[in-house]
């Protein structure tokens, strides 16, 4: 469904060139969940906007459900691929209300039943309809967040990217949006491509992942080998160490959590 | 029993509003020897307000009110703001989340150390220098000349909060309030930097409240945890001991949380209880 083959995306030049990712490849079979994770500068974010066309590819393939994605993207990869962002508080707009944010995609794309689409896109998310006129400051984190998801949804996409969806969100309401997005995936047969920092997020949504540093591709695994413990890289293992939260090398230490 | 370093009763915090009355912190009570506690909540549990309270830092319109809130002997509600600077740098200090946000991003970072120091210390501009120099060491800088003169923005955040750190330590606090120390960082540099916290903490015997979301970290780092919920906590219980909790909250909380150890599918969720915010 999306193959992306030797991807390299540069910004600036010269003295303030930045060679945000070097030879990146990843693919993901139709219904499947691949995951980037890395630390910050690793490129994971950056990976996902190349595929979108929000960053300057300087080499390497993109292609999505065997069609090779055209420059400027044009509306059939927008009604293929669409993105979740990270921070629900910056992607709604703060003055349209929650039917106008859901709309705009349909009127895009000339979708006719607009009415009928944007209840049933909200029932979806688990919102009822008196959240229809709602504007953002009026919802929760997890609410907006759920709008978000709604808005990407609402064209019947293929491919769903999804920037570090629950970062931004408290726990609790991390593993409602988790659930969701399962849901989602199983009813609608979506692939999602999901960048996220959290190992253990990334596990729980994700077949199959890659470990990013530095633009680079450190290790290609899987979510199963990552709960086996199995790295082949120091950098993975270190980043499966530090998962486990603090581990005390001295006396009389506290014990860690080991969930 | 020792008396202990902090002792906190029945805290409030209330902001008035044109819309009404928001009641941040509503009856908190503890008391912390020399000792890691920590205090774990979501937003809007009231965990921040309750540092912030404790120096004296609610912004207004904030309203903060105890029955007692007492620091080595000192009634921090009723000591004269002079004292109060005097306490606030010197003898209780706090690391904050993002030091992009904490730090003055017009001087440099030796500069600023230097300036906390001599807040609180009479000594001369060389002698400042050299024991901000040691503090840099001390949080395992890489050359501490060089950092001691560079911007807030010429380094790393995982820089920027070791040099929060020094200058939060180079006075020699006895109580050290950490909010959030780490939630902006990356993950192999928190526990780098949670590490030279550890071990500072440890050799000057300080106090040290640690306040966070994640229950996992807190409970890894801390000797006690305070679960707060709506403006109250809802139970503390020992580090050790945090499986066997007993509150509906705080085991939500820790089930809800995707491992790598274990994959339930779907992930337990918070069915909250009205009856926890009362």
């Amino acid at each position: 469904m999306l193959d992306v083959q030797n991807l390299h995306v540069v910004f600036g030049s010269g003295r303030l060139r930045v060679d945000a990712v070097k030879n990146v490849s990843v693919g993901v079979e139709p219904g499947g969940s691949f995951g980037l994770v890395g630390e910050s500068g690793s490129g994971k974010s950056t990976v996902l906007r190349a595929i979108c066309g929000l960053a300057p590819v300087a080499g390497g393939t993109i292609a999505v459900d065997g069609r090779p994605v055209p420059t400027p993207r044009d509306k059939v990869f927008y009604r293929t691929v669409q993105m979740v962002f990270q921070d629900p508080y910056a992607s709604l707009h703060p003055r349209h209300t929650v039917d106008r944010t859901l709309s705009e995609p349909l009127a895009i794309h000339g979708e006719k039943d607009a009415d009928v689409r944007i209840l049933q896109a909200l029932r979806e998310v688990g919102l009822g309809p008196s959240f229809r006129f709602r504007y953002p400051h009026q919802l929760s984190g997890g609410q907006r967040q759920r709008v978000a998801i709604a808005r990407a949804l609402i064209l019947r996409p293929k491919v769903l990217l999804l920037d570090e969806p629950t970062s931004a969100l408290d726990a609790s309401v991390q593993a409602e949006i988790l659930n969701l997005l399962d849901e989602l995936r199983a009813r609608l047969g979506l692939t999602y491509v999901l960048v996220s920092h959290d190992l253990a997020v990334v596990a729980h949504v994700c077949d199959r992942l890659l470990v990013m540093r530095n633009g680079e591709t450190v290790e290609e695994t899987t979510a199963a080998a990552l709960r086996r413990g199995d790295a082949e890289n120091e950098y993975t293992r270190a980043l499966i160490l530090a998962s486990q939260g603090f581990l005390r090398t001295r006396e009389s230490a506290p014990t860690a959590l080991s969930a | 029993m020792t008396k202990p370093l902090l002792e906190v009763r029945d805290l409030r915090v209330r902001f008035h509003l044109r819309t009404g009355i928001v009641e941040a912190v509503r009856g908190v009570s503890f008391s912390l020897a020399r000792e890691r506690l920590g205090i774990v909540g979501e937003s809007g549990s009231g965990k921040s307000q309750t540092g912030r309270a404790i120096l004296g830092l609610t912004p207004p319109p904030g309203e903060v009110t105890a029955e007692r809130l007492d620091f080595d002997g000192h009634d921090l509600l009723r000591v004269s703001k002079r004292t109060l600077r005097e306490l606030r740098g010197g003898r209780i200090t706090m690391v904050m989340q993002d030091p992009k946000y904490s730090l003055n991003p017009v001087m440099t970072i030796g500069d600023q150390i230097v300036e906390a120091y001599r807040a609180h210390a009479r000594a001369t501009r060389a002698e400042a220098r050299d024991k901000s120099l040691a503090m840099l060491e001390a949080v395992r800088m890489r050359d501490p000349g060089r950092v001691f003169a560079l911007y807030p923005h010429e380094v790393s955040g995982g820089m920027g909060q070791r040099a929060m750190i020094a200058m939060m330590l180079v006075t020699d606090p006895d109580l050290l309030i950490a909010d959030e120390p780490t939630s902006a960082l990356d993950v192999t540099v928190q526990m780098e930097v949670l590490r030279i916290l550890d071990d500072l903490v440890a050799e000057r015997g300080m106090g040290l409240i640690f306040i966070s979301h994640d229950l996992k970290l807190v409970s890894s780092f801390c000797n006690r945890v305070l679960v707060m919920y709506a403006g109250r906590v809802v139970e503390e219980v020992e580090a050790k001991h945090l499986r066997e909790a007993q509150h509906p909250y705080t085991q939500g909380l820790m089930r809800c949380l995707p491992s790598l150890t274990e994959d339930a599918r779907p992930l337990p969720t918070l069915q909250r209880d009205p009856s926890w915010a009362l």
